[in-house]
């Protein structure tokens, strides 16, 4: 058992280092990539989509990634929904594919969005309280306590609906949600969880219509899912409340001086957060934030906005009128 | 509304404000103001000449956009012949990438000439702005070679004289309002200003038959990027140690206004590639002690509205102007437009955001006041290393009158002195007002020794 895990983790070690090592590679290929935060995440996205793939063929227990990914999210705020998550890859190709094909996204209204965020926590409290609810309809004797049981085993697993928006769009495995092509097996976030809890003959038409569903929303506006995602919900929610505002080490700073309130920051956010243009200054302390750094980017001001770890600049606004400077 | 229509209307219509004034006396006073005006552009260039001795090879091609009743009005009275159309404007809030991209030529009418704000007071009280009374008198005796080129107007109501000098100007010209949200903030003016925007770009299409498309726009925007890169590095470059006279980057950005934006662009950046060697060679226009001004408030049109950057940077002591927070200057281009997804939808968002909200004009407020052009003066100070500031009203200019005290307070907070000066479109108080800022440059070379 001992044995296992520490072959896990060092197979998972050995995965995250190859994916560092992919992207040091590449930024050392293209210097000036660390100036062009959209493709530099474009990389890292494609990256982590990589080693997805080869930890679910590893068939790791999903609970380390569970632990992983909130582990994570509890340092770097919802680092893993802009950077590496394979769902916000797929929404994110959509939105290329949309640009090429210059179509206009349509923005949710402000009250509906933050409707759709707080919602987010509901949702998640639900997935959890599901099992026990369950247990409590249809009591069976069980070694452990029911609700471990159920969170861990049986036939609605909770981990895996949350881990759902990490199912890469190629999977390894073959089976129920999942569609072979040119024995490649192509499956979809939450398509197997919906097929295998409601039962192959509605589940299958349901997961078909979530996914045309999903599809379409994410092609017309930006990053639908991300909105009131249940896994996106990070620990940076906390950190509007006293005591907790060092939590997050990952955030966007604004510069009160710098900023002429132009409006940019708030226009290029995909999950539309508004926070970025009305708090004056300071960090922006909201759980809506993916941390994809596009305000960052786009802001056209010296140094207004920042993207910090800890108390070191990774990145700051810059007038993107001039090119790059290549070092 | 094609041109007979136009002209049919014209003739109907009575004139609501100006007066009739005979052709023998247009003519006479045109040739009198005109001489005058011609006399102090060439005047104005040789002090400035004079000033930098090794002045840049790249200036002269300024020099020559500079002379109003030169090369760019035949350049524009050709084109025009060639069945352009020409747009002018009178704020900078016009939303200049439209008309470019449905292949008219923008340019802002708004006047600097002092002895036409006198005829002005035939129609309005002296009360009123010079720049609007200048505006006026200017129409009145067709003195702007733009503003008669121009085949329409777009006048945006951003202060009380704006609107109605659009009001008054209707009786000759055809004028399109646009009507400008005072909040600046709030999710409802946006939108309404979108809608302004949008309705713009149709009247224009229409106007001039040429349809914006998503391709003329963008490459109208990219020209304006293009622009803003050029001219942000001219004001970077000022933010050094002084390589370049005040007036002399104060004259290349009020150019912008009128000239060929592509090629306006073109000598801007050769002018700061000769900036850059000469910052290289530490060869300064003047000591690196001179007080380092910036000038605020009321917008300073050339040629006549001269006088203080020449006083400030021929006074004695002499002080060296590094930065600007004007509209006819650093506002003219600093701000870029953010577009996102280069879809049609978009580009007209990013238009009216980047000229509703980026603007750091008086005429706003917001839940905070209009905190953006204190925060953009502070930045200023800051990064330009500026050592004083001239607040430059002119009489009648209420709102930039009327923020001085909080720009004063905060301003005191960081120990940044800030004088108050006001003056009318005339050249008699030269010298008082040559006293009062040698007065002001001999406190900031003071506290500099201090």
């Amino acid at each position: 058992m001992v044995g296992e895990i520490i072959g896990d983790i060092l197979r998972l070690t050995v995965l995250a280092g190859l994916g560092i090592a992919g992207i040091v590679a590449i930024l050392l290929w293209k210097k000036n990539l660390a100036t062009r935060v959209t493709f530099m995440r474009f990389v890292i996205q494609a990256v982590a989509f990589t080693v997805l793939f080869y930890i679910f063929s590893y068939s790791v227990p999903m609970l380390y990634l569970l632990i992983a990914v909130f582990g994570l999210s509890l340092f770097l705020g919802r680092f893993f929904c802009g950077w590496l998550c394979p769902f916000g890859l797929i929404m994110d190709l959509e939105i290329m594919v949309r640009k090429a094909l210059k179509i206009r996204h349509r923005p949710l209204p402000d009250k509906l969005n933050i409707v759709l965020h707080k919602s987010r926590y509901v949702i998640l409290l639900v997935f959890l309280l599901l099992p026990a609810v369950f247990w409590i309809l249809d009591s069976q004797e069980v070694m452990v306590s029911p609700l471990m049981a159920q969170l861990l085993a049986g036939h609605y697993r909770v981990y895996s609906v949350i881990l759902d928006p990490m199912v890469p769009f190629i999977v390894p495995w073959s089976g129920i949600g999942t569609i072979n092509l040119a024995s490649i097996n192509f499956s979809y976030p939450y398509a197997q969880n919906i097929v295998t809890f409601i039962g192959e003959n509605i589940g299958i038409y349901l997961a078909t219509i979530f996914v045309v569903v999903t599809l379409i929303g994410g092609f017309l506006i930006r990053r639908v899912w991300c909105r009131f995602c249940p896994t996106g919900a990070s620990i940076a929610a906390i950190n509007r409340f006293k005591g907790f505002k060092r939590v997050p080490l990952l955030y966007v700073e604004k510069d009160e001086e710098k900023c002429t309130k132009c409006g940019v920051c708030k226009r290029v956010c995909s999950v539309q957060v508004n926070e970025v243009y009305e708090q004056k200054s300071g960090r922006i302390g909201t759980s809506q934030c993916m941390l994809c750094a596009r305000c960052v980017e786009m802001c056209p001001y010296e140094g207004a906005l920042k993207l910090k770890l800890g108390n070191k600049t990774v990145f700051h606004s810059r007038n993107w009128l001039e090119p790059p400077k290549v070092e | 509304m094609n041109e007979e229509e136009r002209q049919m209307k014209t003739k109907i219509v009575e004139k609501k404000y100006l007066p009739e004034v005979s052709q023998k006396e247009k003519d006479e006073l045109r040739a009198t103001v005109k001489a005058t005006s011609q006399r102090i552009i060439a005047e104005n260039i040789e002090r400035m000449k004079k000033a930098d001795p090794q002045r840049p090879e790249a200036l002269k091609y300024f020099d020559d956009i500079a002379n109003l009743f030169g090369k760019r009005q035949e350049e524009i009275e050709s084109e025009k012949a060639k069945g352009k159309k020409v747009v002018g404007y009178m704020c900078l809030f016009a939303p200049t990438e439209l008309i470019t991209a449905a292949d008219a030529i923008p340019v802002r009418v708004n006047s600097g000439w002092y002895d036409t704000s006198k005829l002005g007071d035939r129609v309005v009280p002296v009360e009123v702005c010079p720049v609007i009374r200048s505006t006026i008198g200017a129409k009145m005796i067709e003195l702007s070679p733009f503003l008669e080129q121009s085949d329409a107007l777009i006048s945006v109501l951003t202060c009380d004289g704006m609107t109605k000098l659009s009001e008054i100007l209707s009786d000759q010209k055809t004028i399109w309002g646009m009507n400008i949200p005072r909040i600046k903030d709030s999710t409802q003016s946006l939108r309404f200003w979108n809608d302004e925007i949008k309705h713009m770009k149709n009247q224009i299409e229409k106007f001039t038959g040429n349809k914006i498309d998503r391709k003329s726009l963008k490459e109208a925007i990219e020209i304006s990027h293009r622009a803003t890169r050029a001219f942000r590095r001219l004001q970077k470059l000022r933010k050094g140690n002084p390589v370049i006279m005040g007036r002399d980057a104060m004259l290349v950005n009020q150019t912008y206004q009128w000239d060929d934006k592509v090629r306006w662009t073109d000598n801007a950046e050769r002018l700061c590639d000769e900036l850059e060697k000469r910052a290289e060679r530490k060869d300064w226009v003047v000591s690196p002690d001179t007080p380092r001004v910036m000038v605020t408030g009321t917008p300073m049109f050339w040629p006549d509205n001269w006088k203080l950057p020449t006083l400030v940077e021929e006074g004695n002591p002499p002080g060296i102007i590094v930065a600007d927070e004007q509209c006819s200057g650093e506002r003219i281009l600093n701000d870029p437009i953010g577009v996102d997804e280069w879809s049609m939808d978009d580009m007209l968002n990013a238009i009216g955001e980047r000229y509703l909200m980026a603007s750091t004009c008086p005429c706003f407020t917001s839940k905070d006041g209009n905190e953006d052009r204190i925060n953009w003066l502070l930045t200023k100070i800051k990064e330009w290393k500026v050592q004083g500031v001239v607040y430059y009203v002119i009489r009648g200019c209420m709102l930039y009158a009327m923020e001085y005290s909080r720009v004063k307070k905060v301003l005191d907070k960081i120990n940044v002195p800030v004088y108050y000066l006001d003056t009318e479109y005339t050249r008699e108080d030269v010298g008082q007002l040559k006293t009062r800022v040698e007065a002001f440059l001999e406190m900031l070379n003071a506290r500099g020794d201090f």
